[in-house]
């Protein structure tokens, strides 16, 4: 990084330059059942450099990645043709976020295990759920990652932060007969616990035995549908994304400020904050990509869209005195029924789905739900090969959030979330 | 553009390190990449000229006589006995993990030294010119209706140079690729967002592919913005090229990469020989069964491209390997094995993925619909190999009433069911052919590659929500 950013300071036709490197040590193991077919190692370097031009009162900017093996005859030859096509970008002018030096590890307790050892003992905390009669976890990939992020600037900004972090891929499968399902899982965390990582694998473990078990329900039904975390912070991520300072600036938003997205409704009202960190997160983060701090920011309150967010550059096109950078992880406020009350009635609850679909301009709401549970009023019974879908400004209108809220990946907020009147086919 | 000279420098330092890795494993190979990609965007408030996603380094993968072992790394210059030691050790297996290897035979390494090169019209074509024509098109489509809000224009040509090394291979390969995309933002009686685009060998040919969509993209985004919610129901169904593509990649294709056969994880694996589709309905894979997106010369394991058709008349025939799921079923890889970038694991992935075409006529298929839909667009589709459950989704759909098409749009329109059922519920196949070059494909939720997939028309009956 010190070699880019001298030939950056001597260069006279810069008006700035930013530099991202992030160094990657990876430990790899892939099982397929429970043996280990393949063992990886990475040891990475990125470093991302953008040069910034002012010019005829506009500003121009382009960026380019170094190779770790280039010397300093490449490198200026880089810059020169960065140089070259920042002069042709003409956007509105702008500042880079100035000062600030940071160095800091993001909480985990990854960073100082042995590489070896710990992928062992993941190994064992995954496969110590391997007991469901029927049951096996046909495939698990584990990736230790130990990063260093650092951002410098040519206004002062010089920040680092170091993250471990782990992402388990486990494919919980159930057979009996010729017959098999299976689920798939895709745990990451920052802090290894191995009672919770079997904990985890055992819940799909035993979804997995309901989805072999599960039947195609009488369709077409119209029902209140549950989802569960992932899928909440999908849907209300899709909402925030479009809140944010760059699709705002470049029209490509739907909801101004002000805009009440659950306008006479008669469910729960949400509160949607972006935050820098949650607990156990690997998105958390001290900084963003512009190595700017991250000032929290309530994106949606009581169902009215209260600000927008994002980085220092659009902040400024939209004249934010204070831009929230980039921020990584949401929270969303709980809502007002149990967990117990939502399940009084009847209700499919999605355990798996292939991915929802959320659709803020079609104002449309679906997916395909690969396991659910479903209760008619009088028993629970597992569901599968069903579709559901819905007006998405119908659920906002409608939807109800549990009292008992969760942690899980970058999202802090309810349990679960209630859809009424949702078509399931 | 030509094959990498940082490349073809280091070739002599990737023969010496497989050399010093030699006295440790039974198979070793070094893959080094040289990517570089360039984005040219313009909306009507901002423009872009800069790299894209490239990458720049080299994996290895050995065989210790039992299982694989890959390292990546940035760099292979100085001493190599210091980095195969360093890889050695940084490799090690936990003791209790040892025993818990596989067992799969040492890779073939049969002779070969082949350099490959694919020219291209890239060089013809300066950063000034590309920006100009994405703004002039943003433009134009900007005032062709005072209610468009923005109009992005984007054009990504990228290189890629690969060198492969073993103990008795050595290859290189060079080509090009290009994507051009247009989105609309339309401020009609509702928001709308509607794209177009595709990828080409040529620059020359994007700048025609975009010059032609022109219309096509306002018009979309016009009907985008009046287009209503789909009745959920069973329909029949007239696919598009892209559509057919989505329902090849996503409905069969993931289902036969063979990595997923070792693991047990695809209900393709026992169904080999067997009636999976329509008799009608011939699918195949290959960076050799077409030139597109994945059309290369050789595979990340080093194999060469294949073409391998995956089914014929409706029976499952073939699947698509890597070296490490090959070597583990004892068949040969199919030129299947892809990585995300060198920093990632390969994997048996698809690359080109269609249907062959029929005999039917587009008229004839859309006639035959007494009421259903014309799908058009891939917007994204999520396999389930084991389950055969799946869920693709267009960007829209044209109702057809009688035998003709509406200008009734909904949009989005979300497939779902079970593969066997939609596959064999293809009853008509048109005479047209496309294969759109434009396509990311992650396995499960990660590793990416550039794929194209395509086809013709077909008309099934499928569930749409």
């Amino acid at each position: 990084m010190s070699r880019v950013i001298e030939l950056l300071k001597q260069n006279s036709q810069l008006s700035g330059w930013r530099v991202n490197e992030t160094a990657t040590k990876s430990y790899e193991l892939f099982f397929v059942h429970k043996n280990l077919e393949t063992v990886r190692d990475t040891d990475t370097v990125t470093t991302g450099v953008t040069v910034y031009v002012d010019h005829d009162g506009k500003k121009g900017e382009s960026s380019f990645e170094l190779s770790a093996a280039m010397g300093e005859a490449e490198i200026q030859k880089k810059i020169d043709a960065a140089v070259q096509r920042a002069r042709l970008v003409f956007n509105e002018p702008y500042e880079l976020p100035d000062g600030g030096v940071l160095d800091k590890n993001l909480p985990s307790n990854i960073w100082d295990a042995d590489p070896q050892a710990l992928g062992r003992e993941i190994a064992d905390a995954v496969f110590a759920a391997d007991t469901v009669p029927g049951g096996s976890i046909n495939a698990c990939e584990i990736f230790l990652y130990k990063d260093t992020v650092r951002v410098r600037n040519s206004r002062g900004v010089d920040k680092t932060q170091r993250i471990g972090r782990v992402m388990i891929e486990a494919i919980p499968t159930f057979t009996k007969g010729t017959e098999s399902v299976e689920l798939y899982e895709d745990y990451r965390f920052t802090e290894f616990d191995a009672a919770k990582v079997t904990a985890e694998i055992a819940r799909r473990m035993a979804e997995v035995r309901d989805r072999f078990q599960a039947k195609k329900p009488q369709t077409p039904m119209e029902i209140s549908v549950l989802l569960r975390p992932m899928e909440i912070r999908n849907l209300l991520w899709e909402l925030a994304d479009d809140l944010n300072y760059s699709a705002v600036y470049s029209h490509g938003n739907l909801h101004k400020t002000g805009d009440d997205l659950q306008e006479n409704g008669t469910g729960d009202k949400l509160t949607v904050t972006l935050k820098a960190q949650v607990p156990g997160s690997e998105k958390s983060s001290w900084f963003d990509t512009d190595g700017a701090s991250f000032r929290e920011t309530r994106v949606i309150e009581n169902g009215v869209v209260g600000s927008y967010y994002g980085s220092s550059r659009f902040g400024q096109y939209l004249k934010i005195q204070e831009p929230t950078g980039n921020l990584p992880c949401l929270k969303a406020e709980a809502g007002s029924m149990t967990k117990a009350d939502m399940k009084a009635k009847p209700y499919l609850e999605c355990a798996s789905l292939s991915g929802i679909q959320v659709d803020l301009f079609n104002d449309y709401i679906g997916g395909e739900i690969r396991l659910a549970y479903y209760f008619d009023g009088e028993k629970t019974v597992p569901v599968t090969g069903i579709s559901m879908s819905g007006k998405l400004s119908d659920v906002l209108k409608a939807l109800r959030l549990s009292s008992e809220t969760v942690i899980e990946g970058a999202y802090e907020g309810p349990a679960l979330l209630l859809m009424p009147g949702m078509k399931v086919l | 553009m030509s094959f990498s000279t940082y490349l073809n420098e280091k070739r002599q330092d990737c023969r010496e390190l497989v050399e010093a890795l030699g006295k440790h494993f039974q198979y070793v190979s070094i893959l080094g990449t040289d990517v570089s990609a360039t984005v040219i965007r313009a909306d009507r408030k901002m423009s872009m000229v800069q790299d894209g996603r490239g990458e720049c380094g080299f994996v290895l993968k050995m065989h210790n006589g039992r299982s694989f072992i890959e390292y990546s790394l940035d760099d292979i210059s100085g001493d190599k006995q210091a980095l195969a030691e360093r890889i050695l050790r940084e490799t090690q297996v936990d003791s209790k993990l040892q025993s818990k290897m596989i067992e799969a035979p040492v890779p073939a390494d049969e002779p070969m030294k082949q350099d490959f090169s694919r020219e291209n019209d890239f060089a013809g074509y300066d950063d000034a010119s590309l920006l100009d024509t994405c703004k002039k098109l943003s433009a134009d489509l900007v005032s062709r209706d005072d209610k468009v809000l923005n109009a992005f224009v984007i054009i990504q040509p990228y290189h890629v140079s690969k060198l492969f090394i073993t103990q008795n291979r050595e290859l290189s390969q060079d080509y090009g690729w290009a994507n051009g995309t247009m989105m609309v933002i339309y401020n009609g009686e509702k928001m709308s967002q509607a794209r177009f685009g595709d990828g080409a060998p040529s620059i020359k040919e994007i700048m025609e592919i975009l010059n032609s969509g022109m219309d096509q993209v306002i018009d979309l985004a016009r009907h985008l913005a009046k287009a209503k919610p789909i009745e959920p129901g069973v329909y029949d169904v007239i696919t598009d090229p892209s559509i057919s593509g989505l329902i090849a990649h996503e409905a069969f294709g993931h289902g036969v990469e063979m990595d997923q056969f070792v693991k047990d994880r695809a209900m393709a694996k026992h169904c080999m020989g067997q009636y999976v589709a329509s008799p009608i309905t011939n699918m195949h894979d290959g960076a050799a069964a077409t030139h597109s997106v994945a059309s290369y010369f050789f595979d990340d394991d080093g194999v060469l491209a294949h073409d391998t058709q995956i089914i014929k008349d409706g029976i499952l025939v073939a699947g698509l390997s890597d070296l490490a799921s090959a070597a583990q079923l004892g068949t040969t890889p199919t030129g299947n094995g892809r990585r995300d970038s060198y920093k990632r694991k390969a994997y048996a992935r698809m690359t080109n993925t269609f249907f062959e075409a029929g005999k039917d006529k587009l008229e004839d298929m859309i006639a035959s619909v007494k009421h259903g839909y014309m799908l058009f667009q891939t917007n994204n589709g999520m396999e389930d190999p084991k389950n055969w459950q799946i869920q693709c989704t267009a960007e829209y759909g044209i109702e057809i009433v009688d035998g003709k098409l509406t200008d009734n749009y909904v949009s989005p329109v979300v497939m779902s069911g079970s593969v066997p059922e939609l596959l064999k519920s293809i009853s008509m196949v048109s005479d047209n052919f496309k294969v759109i070059g434009a396509g990311m494909c992650g396995k499960g939720y990660k590793e990416w590659v550039r794929v194209s997939d395509g086809g013709p028309n077909l008309k099934v009956r499928v569930k749409l929500g």
